[in-house]
């Protein structure tokens, strides 16, 4: 009789609902952005305490799918919905962007005293397996004075879908039209060549573990592992070194359209690093919950004001603030 | 072959001259010699046999230890460091901030177990018994059959089948569908392992039951499952020992919390979520917590199975003191 006493007695306490009336949220998506938005959340939560925000990394992929079966309040994503997916939604959907990200190639060449710089054709006959030799004249055109070694190129991408690989076929569709017509962009695609690795960090560590090879990560990710990466070059011909300032430059003076669904690879920008990109949340236009869809237009309101200043810590790049005006406006048509 | 055929030969030899008792010294002892060398070479070839297939053995045997052991040492040098009071009692902190905890995804884990069991148990039970005591055999194969297959499905399908039927209609993640998508992954388990050891109780036990004229449910209710109990214990154990490190089935329903949850219908924290999340990040001190994680989910899965052997124990006690 004791024993079960206490059985209940604990049974009830793991049970019982810590008591507080707190609402709930709940979003699910791209991988990239959750440690800001895992931060956001926190620091949000200490100034509203009654306003909980729960954020899941299953993948851009997985928040697009999660946010249109109506099973989170927001949904997350690297990459822009496409049409097709949007008409299969239930309601209408929002993109607003949060945070800017860029992708940079990363490679282990020993021997050398400074970064690589490339070209776009290299980088795209890198990644076609037409260039499969780090002495190639082509690479050393744009590199002068480094010596480069002897030995073949290991190309590494990404195993699962992802988007970051999104980022980074959507530039090389834009800079080649070989690419384009062979392989194009998506989050997962037929690469040419290479091997796969699982996640940023599956490719970071095949990438530090193998000499000779290369391929492309989130900027964070390189810097957090130690990691050369190339200074490429952009539209206007200028060779840029990827950082948070020339990340953020690529939505700087650009047309971004009214749904902010804009691929910013390549920006006209003079001063742009050509692999950068928005990430967005996904929200439903007319929230079908109050005090949940309040909750969610405030917390984004604090997010790209004030929630910017935790962006470079956490090596991600602010939004412009043409930008920040522009969702302004887009969020007083949200209804709820 | 060829000497062990030999040897048949020289045995047969030995006792045709014994019986016709032709026996000269001469002759005897040479084919005692030579019976014995060709025995003591035979000997000598299964001693190696022997040795070969004792020492194989237990490599294996040290393999399997070597392996358990090398994950438990490289899981308490990894993780012990990060063990502290905070680590079972505080909320998880976000990047950049050190400590922080795993306590809602602790008692995640145990509630999402609670209500496995509750599911699996009662269903895994039921079929388990059934297969025993009362099925026909064509159908009992069939059932058997089925539970084999599901026994080899893998756990994420588990999961989207819980997602498609209890999280899309309530348009809710809730640790209530995380639950019962592992009391599901229980079932087949536990029905096998109950059939297993409800058929081992022996016959005349039941036997001495009807004869007394008591009806067959009350036999099954108070003879056969209370002798098979501990058997039956060890298989639920072992089951939810299997289902307390899935990580597959939980993604798409009980989806992970960051904070307490709210009720059984709201998203709830699990352990191998956590430290799913953790160990893919770019951050340092999140692979610090969830090498810890996965040293306590490997101290919950080791304490159901020291209660599982306990049970096991308690069983043959009982046995041996009807003997």
């Amino acid at each position: 009789m004791v024993r079960k006493i206490l059985g209940l007695t604990l049974l009830i306490g793991l049970c019982s609902t810590t008591a507080f009336a707190a609402v709930l949220i709940n979003g699910a998506g791209a991988t990239f952005p959750y440690p800001i938005y895992s931060k956001w959340f926190d620091v949000y939560h200490k100034m509203n305490p009654e306003i909980q925000f729960n954020y899941q990394s299953i993948g851009s992929g997985g928040g697009i799918k999660q946010i249109t079966a109506k099973t989170v309040d927001f949904g997350a994503s690297d990459g822009p919905m496409t049409q097709d997916q949007l008409n299969e939604a239930p309601g209408r959907i929002y993109h607003i962007p949060m945070v800017m990200g860029a992708v940079v190639i990363t490679y282990n060449v020993e021997g050398l005293d400074k970064n690589l710089k490339f070209t776009p054709d290299v980088v795209a006959d890198i990644f076609l397996d037409k260039i499969t030799n780090w002495n190639d004249p082509r690479i050393a055109a744009a590199n002068p004075g480094v010596r480069l070694p002897s030995g073949s190129i290991l190309v590494v991408h990404r195993s699962d879908g992802s988007g970051t690989s999104y980022i980074f076929t959507d530039y090389l569709s834009s800079i080649s039209s070989a690419w384009k017509a062979k392989v194009g962009k998506g989050t997962s695609v037929n690469w040419p060549v290479g091997l796969g690795g699982k996640g940023n960090e599956g490719v970071a560590g095949l990438i530090k573990q193998t000499p000779g090879s290369i391929g492309y990560v989130e900027l964070s990710y390189a810097i957090k592992n130690d990691l050369d990466y190339a200074e490429l070059e952009n539209s206007s011909g200028h060779f840029i070194k990827p950082d948070l300032d020339s990340t953020a430059k690529a939505a700087q003076g650009v047309k971004i359209p009214d749904d902010f669904r804009v691929s910013l690879v390549n920006s006209s920008n003079p001063d742009a690093y050509p692999i950068s990109g928005f990430t967005w949340v996904l929200i439903y236009k007319d929230m079908e919950d109050h005090v949940k869809g309040k909750a969610i237009v405030d917390f984004i309101k604090w997010a790209i004001h004030d929630g910017q200043a935790y962006t470079e810590d956490l090596l991600y790049a602010p939004l412009p603030a043409e930008v920040i005006e522009m969702i302004e406006k887009k969020l007083e048509q949200v209804k709820y | 072959m060829n000497g062990r055929k030999s040897f048949k030969d020289d045995e047969f030899s030995f006792d045709m001259n014994t019986m016709t008792g032709i026996s000269s010294a001469w002759s005897e002892t040479k084919i005692k010699e030579r019976v014995l060398t060709q025995f003591n070479q035979t000997r000598a070839r299964r001693n190696i046999i022997n040795a070969t297939a004792v020492y194989g053995l237990s490599f294996c045997a040290i393999l399997v230890l070597f392996c358990l052991f090398n994950i438990i040492f490289h899981l308490l040098v990894q993780g012990f460091s990060s063990l502290n009071r905070d680590f079972f009692l505080q909320l998880p902190k976000p990047v950049g901030e050190p400590g922080g905890g795993t306590a809602n995804a602790i008692v995640g884990t145990l509630i999402l177990l609670i209500v496995a069991v509750l599911v699996g148990v009662p269903i895994g039970l039921g079929a388990g018994i059934y297969l025993s005591e009362y099925a026909h055999q064509r159908f009992a194969q069939a059932v058997r059959f089925t539970t084999d297959v599901m026994n080899g499905i893998p756990s994420i399908v588990f999961g989207i089948f819980a997602w498609t039927i209890l999280v899309v209609p309530f348009k809710s993640f809730s640790a209530l569908s995380g639950g019962i998508a592992l009391g599901i992954m229980m079932i087949p388990m536990i029905t096998r392992t109950t059939e297993g050891f409800v058929r081992m109780v022996p016959v005349p036990l039941r036997e001495a039951g009807l004869a007394i004229g008591t009806p067959k449910w009350r036999v099954i209710k108070d003879i056969v499952v209370p002798s098979s109990l501990g058997g039956i214990v060890t298989g639920i154990m072992v089951s939810l020992a299997r289902v307390a490190g899935e990580t597959a089935p939980l993604l798409f329903t009980a989806f992970g919390n960051h904070f307490w949850h709210s009720s059984l219908l709201a998203p709830i924290a699990a352990l191998p979520l956590q430290i799913f999340s953790y160990a893919i990040s770019p951050f340092e001190d999140w692979h610090r917590q969830a090498w810890a994680g996965a040293l306590v989910l490997i101290l919950i899965v080791f304490v159901i199975n020291l209660c599982s052997s306990y049970f096991v124990g308690r069983q043959r006690r009982m046995f041996s003191s009807h003997k």
